[in-house]
């Protein structure tokens, strides 16, 4: 590899001083002169026909401004996720402002704009709403099976959305098996749980146009959606990026309530209006949707796959939104790409019930394969006394083949083999003891999960967006500004796109500065999500400063005498290739570039040594070139109390191929974070309904737990493999979500190494180990 | 009209003159009436440590706490930590070691491992993972801030000794 000065070196994020002495740049915290605050009216009911609103006592209560009900608002169906265009042929459009049916407890019917926000909540409580209650289904199962109560005219049987894909004859390819096997694994409803809560600011101008602040992972799709469901051209819609966000994880991947209620209390009021929801509100906003998978696996003795068939029956809640996306992302790359097979089908609906609408959560339904596919690898391996790491050698794409995803790529780095081998030997893999062998009450057991496949982007995926684009300007005292409307939502990307800017000009990271953007004046970027940023918004903002970095050498070259071909940038200083004779700073250039062509001297005017005048800046928009794959393997151990069922993980490696690792700080950081989700997600989070209302019952933190500091094991390793991704940002590809699709799956696996016993339903609570081992 | 209630508050050092309605609490009055928007607002029911601030030194969530409580007694908050625009050590620490990841947990992380270092300025790598149990984070997993409060804990350490 190339020498680099910037890239690869555990800089400190450009926001960090600012976070830690308060963090003013968060959305929660804009405020406008003459403010009000929005409050939304929700639903007790999960399914239920508005028959009368009463809003005259609400609306004469003093600092009441205006009050929405459906009738009032726009009756415009539109789905409301970011990365897809509305009118995309594969989403379900079934989302409404405010509608005059419910479908689920917590629904919105009303909301009221009043000068304190203690006037709207009282205001709310002032609204008559004569409901119709009508009968609700809560399990998919029963939702699916005929007489279950119809939640869509459009959807027979409540399936929102039906697919199947494979290649290959998948019963042939069972005939060509040795043994066969069928396992059913369930994963359960989890929360992001994004510590700032989901808020928006919406001004209007006397014209109708909307300036909106949100606590958006996509500034672009926040406004088409916006747009979209307001019946407006997006002209009229302009959001703001906000400098960060206070966690996402793909939870604020969508267009909420409050954003358009909060735009049409604007309108009618004339006022800025603000809603901020409640953390009750934010548990009930966005979830990762629980799927059954049912896996029927073909091999030959020696551990070859033959055939694969998976049916995945996946809970999309209320309304289709993500749940239509999620479910063919689950198909792809959480189940039929992963490994080698030459027989594999897929089948998989997504199904409608009266709970909350599923959304977006880091992994997009990865990690609900990765539980099936790999704890069942395990109990293939454990059956026929094959070793799990070989196994999946055996079967594993590898290096320079062709991108199972899409025949145009090849794998061109994909360093499976050697993550899984490093990892094992730095783990002491050889050293696992055999299944439920060890004695005393508390038992350990090490497991292994990985995640073959994965993406950097979504280049080949249908429907959605994969391009990027960026500003760099340079400034007078040899800085520069990347302007880019990439959201920052914790995982380092301002960190990650200055590095890459500061390395492409020769200068030092923290002489690169994130600058104000909004939909106005950035080129468009797909939203922060799918592992992509450092990818493709990194490609982005690399073409950008390198032409940033051409006009600044053509300048110098003037000054120089020479061709700019000859002239590189060192240090912030432009001088000729290899030599230290003459060095002049950025700076310099830059400002004879913008400085008036005449100065007046003693002796008369003097030409400036530049020509040609302007700005130095460089531009870019464009997409990828391909979606190279990361490849993942994690090693965890586990202590097992057989007497109250609870699980440790005492320390877990990390195995990754990311290509290079442009900030390592921020890389192991993502790595630590994934576990503590992916943690979560196998041993104790469970976003809980009441199965006969459908209202929430762990809408706090104090009933969804999350891990805490004490819970963490000990250590968490992360042992980068690094390749040199030719088509990534000085090689880099991508990371942030296998970091949390691996916990669960070799959490499980180091479980059942432990106590000799498999738990195929997440979370993997004390109550299910004890049952599982008899004692309850 | 609502009964509005004189009160006197002194934060980071300067005393603030306020009338409030009674029932309101002091994450309120931080960010909605002294502007100090640092202490941040999540869950709202002391269960995420987010809203933390020292009360006479020890945490507190302070979207528990009533604001005319903390009358009489020295609150300090996230933009009290640093001095003279010279960051404290722990906040040094956060920052060297990708402590910080969103950041709205971090107010309240340190202002917690600021009051487990008065008292103990040499705690255990347990005593640290006790000291923010209850704070919530989302993106770290944590090992970033114990192992910067652990060597903010030493850096203050060596500057004691030079002292």
């Amino acid at each position: 590899m190339s020498e680099l000065s910037v890239v690869g070196q555990r800089v400190r994020s450009p926001d960090a001083y600012d976070k830690v002495t308060g963090g003013k740049g968060f959305p929660v915290n804009v405020r406008l002169p003459g403010m009000l605050h929005g409050k939304l009216l929700r639903s007790p009911y999960a399914h239920a026909r508005i028959v009368r609103i009463d809003t005259a006592k609400a609306e004469k209560l003093p600092g009441v401004k205006a009050v929405l009900t459906p009738s009032a608002v726009p009756q415009i169906k539109y789905h409301s996720v970011f990365f897809a265009p509305n009118l995309d042929p594969g989403m379900v459009r079934d989302m409404l402002i405010l509608s005059d049916t419910v479908r689920f407890a917590g629904e919105p019917v009303a909301a009221v704009a009043a000068t304190e926000l203690e006037i709207a909540e009282e205001a709310l409580e002032l609204i008559d709403v004569e409901y119709d209650v009508l009968p609700a289904v809560f399990d998919p199962g029963e939702a699916m099976r005929p007489g279950a109560p119809q939640i869509w005219e459009h959807a027979p049987n409540n399936v929102a959305v039906n697919l199947s894909f494979g290649f290959g004859d998948v019963e042939q390819g069972f005939k060509q098996a040795d043994y066969v096997f069928e396992n059913t694994y369930q994963t359960q409803r989890v929360h992001t749980c994004y510590m700032e809560p989901r808020v928006c600011v919406v001004d209007s101008d006397r014209q109708g146009d909307l300036t909106v602040w949100s606590s958006t992972q996509h500034i672009f799709g926040l406004q088409e959606k916006l747009a979209f469901a307001l019946g407006l051209p997006i002209s009229k819609v302009r959001v703001v990026k906000p400098r960060y966000i206070g966690g996402g994880f793909g939870g604020k991947l969508d267009l909420g309530y409050i954003e358009p209620v909060c735009a049409l209390l604007s309108l009618k009021s004339g006022r800025p209006v603000r809603i901020e929801q409640t953390r009750y509100e934010d548990f009930i906003t966005t979830a990762r949707h629980p799927v059954k998978v049912q896996l029927r696996t073909g091999v030959k003795k020696d551990g070859t796959f033959t055939a694969r068939y998976a049916k995945s029956i996946l809970e999309t809640g209320a309304h289709a939104t993500h749940g239509a996306v999620v479910l063919p992302v689950h198909g792809l790359m959480g189940f039929l790409l992963t490994y080698r097979c030459p027989d594999v089908k897929w089948e998989g609906c997504a199904v409608y019930t009266n709970n909350m609408i599923g959304g977006g959560f880091r992994g997009y339904g990865g990690p609900q394969g990765a539980f099936a596919v790999e704890s069942q690898i395990d109990e293939i391996c454990e059956e026929l006394k094959l070793d799990p790491i070989a196994f999946r050698l055996k079967n594993a794409h590898r290096e320079a083949d062709p991108h199972p995803f899409n025949p145009n790529f090849t794998l061109s780095t994909y360093r499976l083999d050697e993550c899984l081998k490093r990892g094992a030997q730095e783990f002491e893999w050889s050293k696992r003891q055999s299944a439920g062998s060890g004695s005393g009450t508390k038992k350990r057991g090490i497991g292994f999960a990985c995640q073959p496949l994965w993406v950097s982007g979504c280049v080949g995926f249908p429907g959605i967006y994969e391009h990027s684009g960026a500003i760099v300007k340079l400034n007078v005292d040899g800085t520069a500004d990347l302007s880019i409307a990439t959201v920052d939502m914790g995982c380092g990307q301002n960190a990650v796109l200055s590095q890459i800017v500061a390395e492409e000009l020769g200068v030092s990271a923290d002489a690169v500065r994130i600058a104000y953007a909004d939909t106005q004046t950035v080129p468009f970027d797909a939203p922060t999500h799918a592992s992509r940023v450092t990818y493709s918004a990194g490609n982005a903002v690399k073409v950008a400063a390198g032409s940033a970095r051409k006009r600044l050498l053509e300048v110098a070259s003037q000054l120089f005498g020479a061709s700019p071909d000859d002239l590189e940038v060192v240090n912030g200083r432009v001088r000729l290739k290899g030599s230290r004779a003459k060095e002049i700073p950025i700076a310099e250039v830059v400002e004879l570039a913008g400085a008036p062509a005449l100065t007046l001297g003693l002796e008369g005017n003097q030409r400036t040594p530049i020509a040609d005048k302007g700005t130095i800046l460089g531009t870019s928009s464009l997409a990828p070139a391909s979606n190279p794959s990361p490849a993942t393997a994690e090693f965890v151990e586990v202590e097992v109390d057989t007497e109250t069922g609870e699980v440790r993980p005492l320390r877990a490696l990390f195995a990754h191929d990311i290509g290079r690792v442009i900030s390592p700080l921020g890389a192991e950081g993502q790595v630590e974070g994934g576990f503590q989700q992916g943690m979560g997600f196998a041993l104790m989070e469970n976003l809980v309904f009441d199965s006969e209302t459908g209202s929430c019952l762990a809408g706090d933190f104090l009933n969804y737990k999350i891990p805490t500091a004490i819970e963490m094991p000990g250590e968490i390793k992360s042992l980068f493999i690094e390749s040199n991704e030719p088509s990534g940002p000085f090689g880099a590809k991508a990371l942030a979500e296998p970091c949390l699709i691996v916990p669960a799956p070799a959490i499980a696996n180091a479980i059942y190494n432990a106590i000799g016993v498999r738990v195929r339903e997440l979370p993997i609570t004390p109550e299910k180990i004890l049952a599982a081992l008899g004692k309850l | 009209m609502k009964q509005l209630l004189p009160i006197s508050l002194n934060v980071n050092g300067d005393s603030y003159d306020i009338a409030i309605p009674p029932w309101r609490t002091l994450l309120e009055v931080l960010r909605e009436n002294l502007g100090l928007t640092g202490t941040k607002k999540s869950c709202l029911e002391g269960q995420c440590g987010a809203c933390t601030v020292l009360l006479d030194g020890k945490p507190v969530n302070s979207c528990l706490l009533l604001a005319v409580e903390a009358q009489g007694k020295e609150i300090t908050t996230i933009e009290g930590l640093a001095r003279d625009g010279v960051l404290h050590p722990l906040q040094k620490a956060f920052v060297e070691h990708g402590a910080i990841q969103c950041g709205f947990c971090s107010p309240g992380m340190a202002l917690a491992a600021k009051a487990l270092l008065d008292r103990n300025p040499n705690p255990s790598e347990d005593e640290v993972r006790h000291a923010i149990v209850g704070h919530l984070c989302r993106c770290t997993g944590y090992f970033q801030i114990i192992e910067a409060i652990r060597d903010a804990a030493a850096e203050m350490a060596r500057k004691d000794v030079q002292a």
